[in-house]
């Protein structure tokens, strides 16, 4: 008897100590088998401005444009990051838009050197409803797959709003 | 109503379904195991004076760090550093389709791996560090042209590293005739 209730006391505080540990792992930094990602900063904004040839380019949306900010890591071959997406409050995944094509710091043009970290945006454009719940979802892979796949839940206070965003050559 | 020949047919062919699903899984997992060993540098021996290697024999010709302010006076931000390493290859037999799906990579001991730059960022790089210079081809043009037998060739690629890992790399190079065996050179920059 005295066993079963230890055994059951043990289990519980196992549980307890599990929940305590996934619920502060800070969702900014997220590693996999492949690479690890640290969102930096996410902007939602209705105009978003770049010049890609020297010539000014504004792209406006009747939903809201998504920036999100990041750094890369690769942890042992060369790469780059082939899929994107946002996963919205509906459960839609909405991948990078290709009307922000040209963009400055853009990351799916970049490789990612292993021990070397990479900074660089990923840009979506959205519904605004979908806004509210949002999990950004990377992948080594052009399709997500397995332990190739990262996702992010985007704490929504950490978003900023901006009306108009100008994307630099150093990002956002 | 079937008749007794169908039916036995019906059981036959019942029971070959196993063997002839465990056939094309075993098929299909020879396929792939001959994929991945012909993809993949498995076997990694270091390179020896005179030892052919793909019908050639290689030398380390040169291996280049910039981006310490060393060589060129150039600095790189942070970490980031250029490695540019030059081979030598002596052909010692027709080397005909011997060096297609060139790789050559640099390795650490860590276990990462890194791919070189590609083509056109390797010949702005060339101009850069030498405006006279003509850019030398990369394994990959190389392979597509490979010298005549008992002639010589020089193939360079240029590689993004991180600092800490440059006293520790090897270049790594292979082909598809001889993967999974590929020969190793030291680098041993300092």
């Amino acid at each position: 008897m005295i066993r079963l209730l230890l055994s059951l006391l043990f289990g519980g505080v196992t549980a307890l100590l599990l929940a305590f540990l996934q619920s502060t792992t800070p969702s900014y930094a997220i590693l996999s088998r492949t690479f690890s990602v640290k969102v930096a900063k996410v902007l939602r904004t209705k105009t978003i401005a770049f010049a890609p040839y020297g010539k000014s380019i504004e792209r406006q949306t009747e939903g809201v444009w998504l920036i999100v900010s990041v750094e890369l890591q690769s942890n042992y071959d060369t790469m780059t990051i082939q899929a994107a997406a946002i996963e919205g409050a509906s459960g839609r995944l909405y991948r990078q838009s290709h009307r922000a094509d040209g963009a400055p710091r853009l990351m799916p043009s970049k490789d990612l050197q292993p021990g070397l970290p990479t900074t660089g945006i990923f840009i979506f454009e959205l519904p605004e409803g979908e806004t509210s719940d949002m999990t950004l979802v990377l992948s080594r892979q052009p399709s997500p797959q397995l332990d190739s796949e990262i996702r992010v839940k985007l704490d929504g206070a950490s978003v900023e709003t901006r009306d108009r965003v100008e994307i630099g050559a150093n990002g956002v | 109503m079937a008749s007794r020949r169908e039916r036995r047919f019906w059981w036959a062919s019942l029971a070959s379904l196993p063997v002839l699903l465990a056939a094309n899984y075993a098929i299909d997992a020879w396929r792939n195991a001959e994929d991945y060993v012909g993809r993949n540098e498995l076997r990694v021996s270091g390179s020896v004076d005179g030892q052919t290697y793909a019908k050639a024999s290689w030398t380390l010709n040169q291996a280049r760090l910039i981006g310490d302010g060393r060589d060129g006076k150039i600095t790189f931000p942070g970490q980031m550093r250029l490695v540019v390493v030059r081979l030598a290859a002596k052909a010692e037999d027709d080397v005909g389709q011997s060096w297609t799906q060139c790789s050559l990579t640099l390795t650490d001991p860590k276990g990462r791996r890194w791919q070189p730059l590609n083509f056109i960022l390797s010949n702005d790089l060339s101009r850069d560090l030498d405006p006279k210079a003509t850019p030398i081809d990369g394994c990959d043009a190389i392979s597509r042209q490979p010298p005549a037998k008992g002639a010589s060739t020089i193939m360079e690629e240029k590689f993004v590293v991180p600092a800490d890992a440059v006293p520790s790399l090897s270049a790594q190079l292979s082909f598809a005739s001889t993967r999974p065996d590929a020969i190793s050179f030291p680098l041993r920059l300092n």
